[in-house]
């Protein structure tokens, strides 16, 4: 079986309208997660730190040429990612709209961003619609399918924090199995009331820019953003600049808790595992691993452990998660085109905000920006209802 | 080529779908144009456990139970939900408002995601497998399909769970009535074909498949299945014709056509031309009347589809539009839409 | 308010905040464990007893942990509001 590349990516996020913007950052180590950005309005908009795209909803529209009515930030900044990954792979209209050509996206948000009209139109608003139609999760992909005419499978998928990856790794069994030729895959999530007040009522949020591993990190930060990436049969990709192969994915589910995971980390452990064994790796072939890593005192605890636990000698691993906020359905799509920028670029970036080691744990991520020898990145994912994903890039 | 057999199935309706005693011959009417599911009684789900569940949770979880009861555990947990947990959703984004982002409790938030009834299936049964939600409204039951067979492609001689559930909640009906999916004028199920204005009922339920890709002891073969996004009439005729031309033999017609006709004027057009490829042979049949109308309706249809297939159930009589010369159904199409724009076809029959 | 009065009063609200639609207020002792062995809630549930504390007595507890020492059971949750209540 032909090996299946990554030949174009797109981001936006707190940190970057572009892979350009997004990549400098990194280097930088310039966070993006700020007080008061300006585009989210909340009771919490000043209080908490968020990870937002600093660009208004109508601006937005405005660049992306979006003048039909009901289409969410959500929708906004996928399509934003979504251009930026099909121009970078040159997929030509006829690709676009072929049958045999799939689009695979996640969102945990989806229109509910719009907390207050929905909140409206279900109680006796029934003047202004022009969202009724756009609440749902599957009204990002279908905006970018009737947009561009896709007319090969469509997909969406919601499994919370892991949501994209689950989208990553279901668009690479689409062409495993014959069912697509190439897939554009990934993930968008916008802040919304929904999701900050679900996250405050559980107390898992910080007041400050979120430390992950950190012995007295006090919780993660939410950002938005989107991410997509095109993949390919490595034969079909002659010409094409290849930024990195996508050689493994698991998936499996820590079955303990609604929103926590279980002492020993099993999911994650078993996820880490499938994807090493999917990709006919050892745990020692991993170079570097992109960690979930929210800054809550469960993930990182139980991440750390279920790491521990695989690698005889654990590789150098980092959240990013302190340059953009944990952007939920987008998380896993954002994190791995970085995890693409590690083998494409040689080099790592840092885990921000960490001070101490988590007591009788004791490890320490990547604190700086260096160049590296990369040949396998893993990325994980960990999410609420035990959704574990794991994927593994590699260079070609 | 897919290979999907299904050895068991349940379902958890707004018909007599579930338990000891299964009866569709008696057609229960909805009621305020909704069809609510009959939920059994969950003795093995303790209270404390059930408080924490929505309403998806329970007739998804209550649903799998009996297809758990073997020893050997799933090799993956798939489900296709659009609007599940909606209920608890609403709670949770009216709190917001009503308290102005004040301190809210969690348990609606938590509860109210998609993927909590496949999580919550996985934590009854201690089921660490591969585990996923699919949610791409009206096509998310038959994601979930083919999520099924790429990985009984994938993992010969496994077993997968998959399963469609969807409830009704305010917020989804208030929604969807605004949006003029549903009836705004009294409308008895009974009635609904007769309709000649826009909109459908309500519905929900949720039905599980145990799948694998061994014919022994199976029930039914899913053969094929297809997924399209089109308003165009004559786009959709033709690509039902082809699914048919590639999945039955030269001149084989369906025994049975069970389509998703649903009493809403916008789609009768698809469902009228579809009905119009298929000759005296063939049986046609409706089972919206029975389940409402929402996004994996399509699995009702094939639970449906299954208990006829292997003679388990005989089709009730008010379920037939058209009696067809066919003396059994052998190999039934499933043809279904949601809302305008996406379809699906699905062939079902004896296992070969 | 009376401390059997109030005891009795929190009872039925935790029924209903928790929907715990199994137990009456009889079937909850006052010094039965809310959580672990006992009642047997878990941390979800400690968090929306804070809610309820907030909002029926104007209680703000601000950490989770601290919540849980306040949160052993009726008895102790009776003292922490004769304490602290502002409603």
């Amino acid at each position: 079986m032909d090996r299946i590349v990554v030949t174009g990516i797109g981001v936006i996020s707190a940190i970057g309208h572009s892979v350009a913007e997004n990549h400098a950052a990194l280097v930088l180590g310039k966070t993006g997660i700020i007080k008061g950005g300006g585009n989210f309005p909340s009771r919490y908009s000043g209080l908490l730190p968020f990870g937002e795209v600093l660009t208004g909803t109508e601006e937005l529209k405005e660049k992306l040429g979006v003048t039909e009515p009901g289409v969410t930030r959500t929708s906004l900044l996928a399509l934003h990612a979504f251009n930026e990954a099909i121009a970078d792979a040159r997929l030509t209209p006829n690709q676009l709209t072929a049958t045999d050509t799939a689009l695979v996206g996640a969102t945990t948000v989806g229109g509910m961003c719009l907390t207050d009209e929905l909140y409206a139109n279900t109680h006796g608003d029934t003047e202004h619609i022009e969202y009724v139609k756009s609440y749902d999760y599957a009204s990002v992909n279908l905006h970018i399918q009737t947009r561009y005419g896709i007319t090969g499978v469509v997909n969406t998928l919601n499994t919370a924090c892991s949501s994209s990856a689950n989208a990553i790794m279901y668009g690479c069994r689409l062409i495993k199995n014959g069912l697509a030729n190439r897939v554009i895959v990934g993930g968008a999530d916008s802040l919304a009331k929904f999701t900050v007040n679900g996250f405050n009522a559980l107390r898992i949020l910080s007041d400050e820019a979120c430390a992950p591993f950190d012995q007295n990190r006090k919780g993660l930060n939410l950002g938005e953003g989107a991410a997509f990436l095109v993949l390919e049969k490595q034969a079909d990709a002659a010409g094409k600049k290849i930024y990195a192969v996508v050689s493994g994915y698991g998936n499996a589910n820590d079955a303990y808790h609604p929103s926590s995971l279980s002492p020993e980390g099993d999911g994650p452990y078993l996820a880490m595992k499938y994807a090493l064994d999917n990709a006919c790796l050892s745990p020692t072939a991993i170079d570097f691993i992109n960690a979930h890593g929210t800054g809550t005192e469960n993930n990182d605890e139980v991440e750390s452990r279920a790491m521990l636990c695989l690698f005889d000698t654990l590789p150098d691993f980092a959240s990013t998660k302190g340059f953009t906020g944990h952007t939920l359905g987008a998380a896993s799509a954002i994190e791995a085109v970085y995890s693409v920028l590690n083998i494409d670029r040689q080099e790592l970036y840092p885990n921000l905000n960490f001070n101490v080691p988590i007591t009788d744990i004791g490890l320490e991520p990547v604190l700086l920006n260096r160049a590296a020898t990369i040949t396998h990145v893993m990325s994980n994912s960990f999410g609420f209802g035990g959704n574990c994903t794991s994927l593994i890039f590699s260079k070609a | 080529m897919m290979k999907l057999y299904i050895y068991k199935t349940t379902c958890i309706s707004p018909q007599q779908t579930f338990g000891e005693n299964i009866d569709i011959e008696t057609l229960r009417p909805s009621v305020d144009n909704k069809l609510y599911a009959i939920e059994p009684a969950y003795p093995q789900f303790k209270g404390n456990a059930l408080r924490r569940m929505s309403k998806s949770t329970r007739i998804g979880s209550g649903a799998a139970l009996p297809l758990l009861a073997d020893a050997v555990q799933p090799n993956g947990i798939i489900i296709g939900t659009q609007v599940s947990g909606m209920e608890e959703n609403g709670k949770f984004l009216n709190q917001i408002i009503e308290y102005n982002e004040d301190m809210l409790t969690p348990g609606s938030f938590v509860q109210g995601t998609p993927n909590t009834i496949s999580s919550q299936i996985a934590l009854i049964s201690n089921n660490k497998n591969y585990n996923l939600t699919h949610v791409h409204r009206g096509l998310a039951f038959e994601n979930a399909v083919i999520d099924a067979a790429m990985l009984l492609n994938e993992n010969p001689d496994s077993r997968y769970l998959l399963g469609g559930v969807d409830e009704i909640s305010f917020n989804n009906y208030t929604l969807d009535t605004l949006a003029g999916w549903f009836k705004k004028e009294d409308c008895l199920n009974s009635d609904m074909y007769r309709s000649t204005t826009d909109g459908s009922l309500s519905g929900e339920a949720a039905a599980m498949f145990m799948v694998g890709n061994d014919k022994q002891n199976a029930i039914a073969q899913l053969k094929a299945i297809t997924t399209i996004h089109s308003a165009d009439v004559d786009v959709i005729k033709a690509r039902i014709k082809r699914f048919i031309e590639e999945n039955l033999a030269e001149g084989e017609q369906p025994d049975l056509l069970l389509t998703g006709e649903n009493g809403d004027k916008r789609s009768l057009p698809f469902y009228t031309s579809c009905d119009s490829l298929f000759d005296k042979h063939t049986t046609i049949a409706r089972f919206k009347h029975m389940c409402g109308e929402y996004p994996t309706a399509s699995s009702f249809a094939l639970w449906l589809a299954c208990n006829f297939v292997s003679g388990v159930l005989t089709m009730p009589q008010h379920m037939i539009k058209r009696k067809g010369e066919a003396s059994s159904f052998k190999n039934i199409l499933i043809y279904n839409t949601h809302k305008v724009g996406q379809h699906s076809c699905m062939l079902v029959r004896l296992p070969k | 308010m009376e401390t059997t009065e109030l005891k009795e009063k929190l009872k039925v609200q935790i029924i209903q905040f928790l929907n715990l639609t199994d137990l009456t207020p009889a079937d909850i002792k006052d010094d039965e464990p809310l959580f672990g062995d006992g009642l047997g809630l878990d941390s979800i549930d400690s968090l929306e007893l804070i809610v309820l504390l907030k909002r029926e007595y104007g209680i703000n507890i601000q950490d989770p942990k601290e919540g849980r020492k306040v949160l052993v059971d009726v008895n102790t949750m009776a003292t922490y509001i004769e304490q602290n209540g502002q409603k």
